[in-house]
């Protein structure tokens, strides 16, 4: 982002603020106490057993304040019983194309990828956000309050592009942060980007790397080059090196894997690995040069040659290995997007059915993604001072069965309607006496 | 009915093919390839007591025979039985590969019998999986399948003639995948993308060499059509017929004329009233089965207003529809579903994929189970058919939020015996009654909760899975050989 823009946006923020707080300042200054909740904070404090009972959770001016047991609530807090149910952060999806798609198959409503035209590494998927994507909701009614957005594929060799993090609410500012992580993909189904082999692919990516390295930003120039990286992917990987922005590397294959690992040592890169079929191969690697994995704990298959070590129990292997998780649920566009909040769910509750500890599944719902994506100054615990972004759940939030009571986004409640509900209400059986047609309901 | 028609003019018909072989040279060798058919599908009955219609034979006969299996007495379990009730702290008897008694009493072990103590475990009927590409769409996916994959012919809009069972891969591993989620049938469908897909093919979920020695022996055939976008697509996007909705009604309604000629002639043939045997084609066997009733149909098709027009469409050329698969939008229109007797074969909460997939709602399989529909869940997706059971769960869930009062006792039904109905073989398997096939899954916990696994599996009678023991996971030729999947404990690793 340039200065300039950071400038606008600040500004722009600003104006945004002080309209909220002349409009809606009452609300806004509102305390809220949620009484007896099983509240699961995913801060250091709640000592092995990761939860506390009869939780306090006072919220004050969207922000949590703290978690307590058995507080009393402050003076004149509005008070929500959760009368024992369970109370987490907000979820948080790893990755999605939440906001660059409406319909899969309809190229016009699909903003997530470039197959033509300069952009590669520099293809940032910011300026294609719709808020008003009716997928968002339909998230949000499952509990999900943040999401990585991320590049499906750029016009140029292994860089997807760069992806943002979301904030679900529909119809607002839902860019929480731009320019998150870099994409870039490497594998047996891209090899043609490489000229037919993996290997080519990982040199022109160094090469790539070694260019931006070379770029002089004052001068707009970098010499010798040999991929011939425009300027405006340059720039971006240039950004990249020198913001220390993540590399998101979507391999699969152990030996694409351990060339990350060699790659981010030798270019200084913050890694997260995405999807990483083989990942649990080379598990402790990974931990001791603090690696992050974004995970499918679906995808047990060996569907591709890359994948033949496809299994499982790769969740429950890299964290006992003490690799930091994330969940995606990557297996078609469904679960990557327009079911991201559900079908996340239950993939963590299968990772914890074939191994996982839960409180580290839900630990990869939350805190972990907004570490890895940065974001964890506002977002991923209950901590004080964090967006109150939580969810009070109808029963075990992993199970794909359960569903939120209520959403809070920044301390006030969202609403859990979604199209799909409507049109649920619209069809119910009990509408059927209707004799007017359902157009008309 | 053929039958009845067939007995009485036997003899006659055995001259008059006799005589028109002589009669026409260049007919002579399909004449005698008819006849050797013929005989070998009839087997023990040399005289040829029943003439041929072509539809009625099946080439490639099920060689299946159960696994070595023992007599089991599992005791203490809850018992969903696929037929609507729950039995708590119950037994069920397997004897010979059948289910000979179940219930919340005492069951008397017989001598020899194994006893499992099934305390703090659930049992269910074998799940049964109705759309599924396991084996056609198999793994690995290679980029030879996706320059031309096996699951759909897709080279004319009409592939009636093609069978499923022709490309699958019997060492597909999403088989076993699929086994250890409790699936013991599966229903393989060739793919979307012609009107008239091809024979669809039911599958018993045992690991073996040939297609023929997991075919589900006596299973009805099932022909696969679809409807809306995809071959729209598929052949619009070529500049071939059809292009369009209504091109695809066309196409249909055309082959249907076609094909009740083509039954007549044979029936005709049969009857006496006509001489010339009349020529084979594949494509309208496959259709003329239909007509006759002998073959189910099972539509893709997603939108209200399509399968509505297909509901006439079916009724003007004279044939039910077993099922509209995917059918997102079928809550919509419970009634007719229930006025044609036809099941919606759906998933839990898939949407939003493509135009026709926008209006899909959660409470869909629940609100038409809720209006009489006969309701079943499909994966047609190798991951989610490893997790029927959690469709369905998640299927009464959402029923449940829109305020319904489901249990799961009902609820999985849409896994085993509306399934079985669907595929015409709940006389066999879809719920654990006396008299059916000894086809069940024993379940660490709620088979409707994420957190529980298929401990065992058994086909028959026989242990074809067992989550405890390595010697009752059975893994396909491809995984031989392949790295160790051992955990990496201990493993040594000093960079890349």
């Amino acid at each position: 982002m340039t200065a300039r823009k950071r400038m606008q946006r600040r500004c722009w923020r600003g104006a945004v603020a002080a309209l909220l707080l002349l409009v809606a300042g009452a609300i806004h200054a509102e305390t809220l106490a949620i009484v007896h909740a099983r509240a699961w904070p995913m801060t250091a404090n709640t000592g092995a057993q990761g939860y506390i009972d009869n939780a306090t959770i006072v919220i004050r001016d969207g922000h949590y304040e703290s978690v307590v047991a058995g507080a009393a609530a402050p003076t004149g807090a509005r008070i929500i019983d959760a009368r024992g149910r369970i109370v987490t952060p907000g979820l948080m999806n790893a990755n999605t194309h939440l906001g660059l798609v409406e319909v899969s198959s309809l190229e016009e409503t699909r903003d997530y990828s470039v197959t033509d035209g300069p952009l590669g590494a520099a293809f940032d998927v910011q300026y294609g956000l719709n808020p008003n994507s009716i997928l968002l909701p339909n998230v949000l009614a499952d509990g999900l309050t943040r999401a990585v957005t991320s590049p499906g594929g750029a016009a140029d060799a292994a860089f997807l592009g760069i992806g943002a993090v979301l904030r679900i609410v529909p119809g607002g500012d839902i860019l929480d942060r731009a320019k998150a992580a870099m994409y870039a993909s490497i594998g047996g189904n891209v090899s043609r980007h490489g000229g037919g082999s993996r290997s080519a692919q990982w040199q022109l990516l160094r090469n790539a790397l070694d260019e931006a390295k070379r770029y002089n930003p004052v001068q707009g120039v970098g010499v010798p080059r040999d991929q011939l990286q425009n300027r405006l992917n340059i720039v971006a990987l240039h950004a990249m090196l020198a913001t220390h922005m993540p590399l998101v590397m979507q391999v699969s294959r152990e030996s694409d894997v351990r060339q990350s690992v060699s790659l981010a040592d030798d270019y200084h890169l913050r890694l997260i690995i995405l999807g990483g079929a083989e990942a649990w191969r080379c598990a402790d690697l990974l931990a001791a040069h603090h690696v992050s994995v974004v995970i499918d704990p679906e995808a047990n298959l060996p569907w591709t040659f890359d994948e033949l070590g496809s299994r499982a129990d790769s969740a429950a292997i890299l964290q006992r290995a003490g690799v930091t998780i994330a969940f995606n649920v990557s297996g078609n566009t469904i679960y990557l997007s327009h079911n991201a909040g559900v079908a996340v769910r239950e993939a963590a509750g299968i990772a914890v059915a074939n191994g996982l500890p839960w409180p580290a599944a839900l630990q990869a719902l939350t805190l972990n993604p907004a570490r890895m994506f940065g974001i964890a100054d506002h977002y991923g615990s209950m901590a004080r001072g964090l967006d109150a972004d939580l969810v009070i759940w109808n029963g075990d939030p992993l199970e794909p069965t359960s569903a939120p009571d209520l959403v809070l986004v920044k301390g006030r409640p969202a609403s859990l309607v979604t199209r799909q509900t409507l049109l649920r209400d619209r069809y119910a059986p009990k509408a059927r006496s209707n004799p007017w047609p359902a157009a008309y309901h | 009915m053929r039958v009845a028609n067939a007995i009485a003019p036997m003899n006659r018909q055995r001259m008059r093919r006799f005589i028109a072989t002589l009669a026409s040279s260049c007919l002579a060798g399909f004449v005698l390839v008819a006849f050797a058919v013929s005989a070998d599908a009839y087997g023990k009955d040399k005289s040829l007591s029943k003439a041929p219609l072509p539809w009625k034979l099946n080439p490639y006969p099920s060689t299946y025979r159960p696994l070595p299996r023992q007599d089991t007495l599992i005791i203490n379990a809850t018992i969903l039985d696929g037929a609507g009730h729950r039995f708590d702290k119950a037994s069920v008897l397997l004897r010979d590969g059948k289910v000979v008694e179940i219930g919340s009493g005492a069951i008397v072990r017989p001598d020899g019998a194994k006893i499992i103590d099934a305390k703090g475990r659930w049992v269910t009927p074998g799940i049964i999986d109705v759309h599924s590409h396991d084996g056609d769409f198999s793994a690995p996916y290679t980029s030879l399948d996706a320059q031309n994959s096996d699951v759909s012919e897709s080279t004319e809009p009409n592939a009636a003639n093609v069978w499923a069972e022709h490309s699958i891969n019997v060492q597909d591993p999403s088989f076993e995948h699929a086994l250890a989620g409790g699936i013991t049938t599966l229903q393989i469908l060739p793919g979307s993308s012609d009107l008239f897909g091809g024979r669809t093919v039911v599958l018993k979920n045992v690991p073996a060499n040939t297609v023929q020695a997991m075919k589900f022996p006596d299973a009805p055939y099932g022909l696969k059509m679809a409807c809306g976008e995809n071959p729209k697509y598929a052949f619009g996007g070529k500049g071939v017929f059809p292009s369009s909705r209504m091109g695809s009604v066309a196409g249909e309604r055309e082959a249907w004329i076609e094909a009740a000629e083509y039954r007549q002639k044979w029936l005709d043939y049969e009857s006496g009233k006509r001489g010339k045997l009349p020529d084979r084609d594949l494509k309208l066997d496959t259709l003329a089965g239909v007509l006759d009733g002998d073959i189910r149909v099972h539509w893709h098709c997603y939108r209200a207003d399509d399968m509505a027009t297909l509901f006439d469409t079916a009724k003007e050329a004279g044939f039910h529809i077993t099922a509209f698969h995917h059918a997102v939008e079928a809550y919509k229109i419970p009634a007719l579903f229930v006025s044609n007797h036809t099941c919606a074969v759906v998933w839990s909460d898939w949407w939003g994929y493509k135009m026709e997939a926008l209006d899909g709602i959660r409470a869909n399989a629940a609100f038409l189970d809720a209006q009489g529909v006969c309701v079943a869940m499909h994966s047609d997706s190798p991951w989610l058919g490893q997790r029927l059971n959690l469709e369905a769960a998640k299927a009464m869930a959402a029923g449940n939020r829109a305020g319904l009062h489901l249990t799961a006792a009902h609820a999985i039904e849409w896994v085993t015996l509306n399934s079985a109905k669907i595929l015409g073989l709940d006389a066999k398997i879809g719920s654990l009654e006396p008299g059916k096939n000894a086809d069940l899954v024993i379940w660490s916990g709620d088979p409707f909760s994420v957190y529980s696994r298929a401990d065992q599996v058994y086909i028959d009678g026989a242990l074809v899975f067992d989550r405890t023991d390595a010697s009752h996971q059975p893994r396909s030729d491809f995984e031989v050989g392949e790295p160790s999947m051992a955990a990496p404990a201990g493993k040594h690793d000093d960079g890349p």
